[in-house]
């Protein structure tokens, strides 16, 4: 397994098992998937799909019952392993008793981190995150949204090569979200790699270029989100369009409408969309947009999934 | 880098106890003790006592009952230290050993690149530290005390400490198996109780074999009795020492500290193998 490779699995495998009772639930059911190095990776699914306890047996949290797992080609199994990583748990409970300063500098310790770099890194971070006058305030005075960026910022402190977050914007609010957004995009382009489990289609399709979709424990989708929500054909639309002409371009199109006087047009190539717009052009008519046409992130997690599903959460 | 993690480890359960009440409580009452030691010997029959040493001029002959007065003094802080402080020390401690594995902080902790046992041994050393502190202060202090009101200086004091400490770690082995198995604080301390209330009674062992009428209870018996920490026996061993008695047999500690070993072991097993 390459060391260019940050996160990878071959066939593992969670199975859960109570002593009192016979039914065994696969929770992860035999993932291979491999996450390349300076990637942002997120990991999509319905409720008890198995994204949590496939983070977890990455981390060594769970123990997988087949299968193995590696973290930039160390057996995930081994403490080591864990050193380039920096995890923010999905409802965590840091420690309450902790100020923020005293917090993050622990956390660095945990991870080997020498004193002085450990109270560097974080009164950087913690003004990073926007808890720069919070720093020497106890944890359990914190709100929700607060601790969330002091989790972001602790799981930073090791300067870890791979971010492992599990609902990052949790309870934080919409300029929250945009600062977390912004602070894992620098993080990305400085070579970190992040894997980010978030019910947030939105969030996963605006900040991941990779995703996989589980379901019942298995990977049912996965690729670049760019491809993966490429449509097939262009989607035109134009204004003052003469009935006459819009009903000889819906005999070409593979769908049409029209919506206030907006005339929509669906065409599967592209010579069919120039000989559409020659037509346009042609009356005089006014184009309003042309387009690939795409579908978003969510469109494609239901049609994997399924519209009988809840949808989407970790 | 071990040594950087263990010591963090460490800390962050010393922080963690500098937050809980029942730790002030704990330190509380050591100091209640200590003060109470200071009004006793403001009181006329030490004072008497004292000046009447101080006049004569001979300790020896008539420091007798005072240094016996002492002796009695530091058999019941002894007392005070080894039933009462433990018990506050077992209730105490195992909120601490509990904590954690809390869901939320148990899988943030994992993630850190330490191993399992380290998290578990620093939180059981951390324990044993807040309480040898608890136990040196209120023996040191009530024997500076004693000894600056007193003249009587008697080392064999400091084995309350030495007692207090090792028992404790015995039935903190037992509240961290169970801690680890149930993940419950009160669990915990609720088996740790049990050992310290039951090991009077199994104690009684000489005696019980004679009434008891089947080979099977008697077996049972003997067994409990030679597997449990012997907390009575090490109690007992604690005051002949201070007394400067002979200890008969030093069988309660080994089996005591071998109790120990084996329930570690098995916590540090169970916690490595566990699923959170």
């Amino acid at each position: 397994m390459s060391t260019e490779v940050a996160i990878q699995t071959e066939a593992l495998t969670c199975v859960f098992r109570r002593f009192w009772r016979r039914r065994q639930v696969r929770a992860v059911d035999g993932v291979t998937l491999a996450v390349r190095r300076g990637t942002s990776f997120g990991l999509l699914g319905p409720n008890g799909a198995g994204k949590t306890t496939f983070v977890k047996l990455l981390l060594d949290i769970v123990r997988p019952t087949a299968g193995e797992a590696r973290l930039f080609g160390l057996d995930c199994r081994r403490p080591e392993a864990r050193r380039p990583v920096g995890y923010l748990p999905e409802n965590h409970r840091l420690p309450s008793y902790w100020t923020g300063l005293g917090l993050l500098e622990f956390a660095a310790a945990l991870s080997g981190t020498d004193p002085r770099t450990r109270r560097r890194r974080a009164g950087e971070l913690l003004e990073l995150v926007g808890l720069g006058e919070w720093g020497d305030v106890r944890i359990s005075r914190y709100s929700k949204g607060m601790l969330q960026r002091l989790g972001l910022a602790q799981a930073m402190m090791h300067s870890p090569a791979l971010l492992i977050l599990d609902e990052p914007t949790d309870g934080v609010d919409p300029l929250g979200r945009l600062k977390i957004r912004s602070i894992l995009q620098e993080l990305e382009q400085r070579g970190v790699t992040i894997f980010l489990n978030s019910h947030l289609l939105t969030e996963v399709e605006l900040f991941c270029k990779e995703v996989a979709i589980l379901d019942r424990g298995r990977v049912v989708l996965a690729g670049r989100v760019r491809e993966l929500t490429a449509g097939k054909g262009y989607r035109l639309t134009a204004l003052e369009v003469p009935e006459r002409l819009f009903e000889k371009l819906r005999a070409q199109a593979s769908a049409a409408a029209m919506r206030d006087g907006l005339a929509e047009f669906h065409f599967p190539t592209r010579e069919e969309l120039n000989e559409a717009l020659d037509l346009l052009r042609a009356e005089r008519c006014l184009v309003e947009s042309v387009a690939p046409s795409v579908s978003t992130l969510e469109q494609v997690f239901m049609r994997t999934v399924g519209a009988g599903q809840e949808g989407p959460c970790t | 880098m071990y040594l950087r993690q263990n010591a963090a480890l460490v800390r962050d359960s010393l922080q963690e106890a500098l937050a809980r009440w029942v730790f002030w409580a704990y330190y509380g009452l050591s100091t209640l003790a200590v003060l109470f030691f200071l009004f006793l010997l403001r009181i006329d029959v030490i004072e008497g006592a004292r000046a009447t040493i101080t006049l004569l001029g001979d300790t020896s002959a008539r420091s007798f009952p005072v240094r016996q007065i002492v002796q009695q003094a530091y058999g019941a802080v002894a007392i005070l230290l080894y039933v009462h402080g433990m018990a506050l020390a077992v209730f105490a401690a195992s909120g601490l050993m509990a904590a954690p594995l809390e869901a939320g902080r148990i899988e943030w902790l994992l993630s850190k690149p330490i191993a399992r046992a380290q998290i578990l041994t620093m939180r059981f050393l951390a324990g044993l530290m807040l309480v040898a502190l608890n136990a040196s202060y209120l023996v040191l202090a009530v024997w500076t005390i004693l000894g600056w009101k007193t003249g009587v200086w008697d080392p064999a004091f400091m084995i309350a400490i030495l007692t207090v400490v090792f028992m404790f770690a015995v039935l903190l082995s037992a509240v961290t198996l169970t801690v680890v198995i149930t993940g419950n604080a009160t669990v915990g301390t609720m088996v740790a109780f049990a050992l310290m209330l039951i090991s009077p009674i199994l104690a009684q062992h000489k005696l019980m074999v004679k009434l008891l009428d089947s080979e099977a209870w008697r077996t049972a018996w003997r067994t409990l009795h030679q597997v449990l920490p012997k907390v009575y026996e090490v109690g007992k061993m604690n005051m002949d020492l201070l007394r400067g008695r002979t200890v008969e047999s030093w069988a309660p500690v080994w089996s005591s500290a071998a109790f120990a070993a084996v329930m570690l072991a098995v916590a540090l097993y169970i916690f490595s193998k566990r699923d959170f």
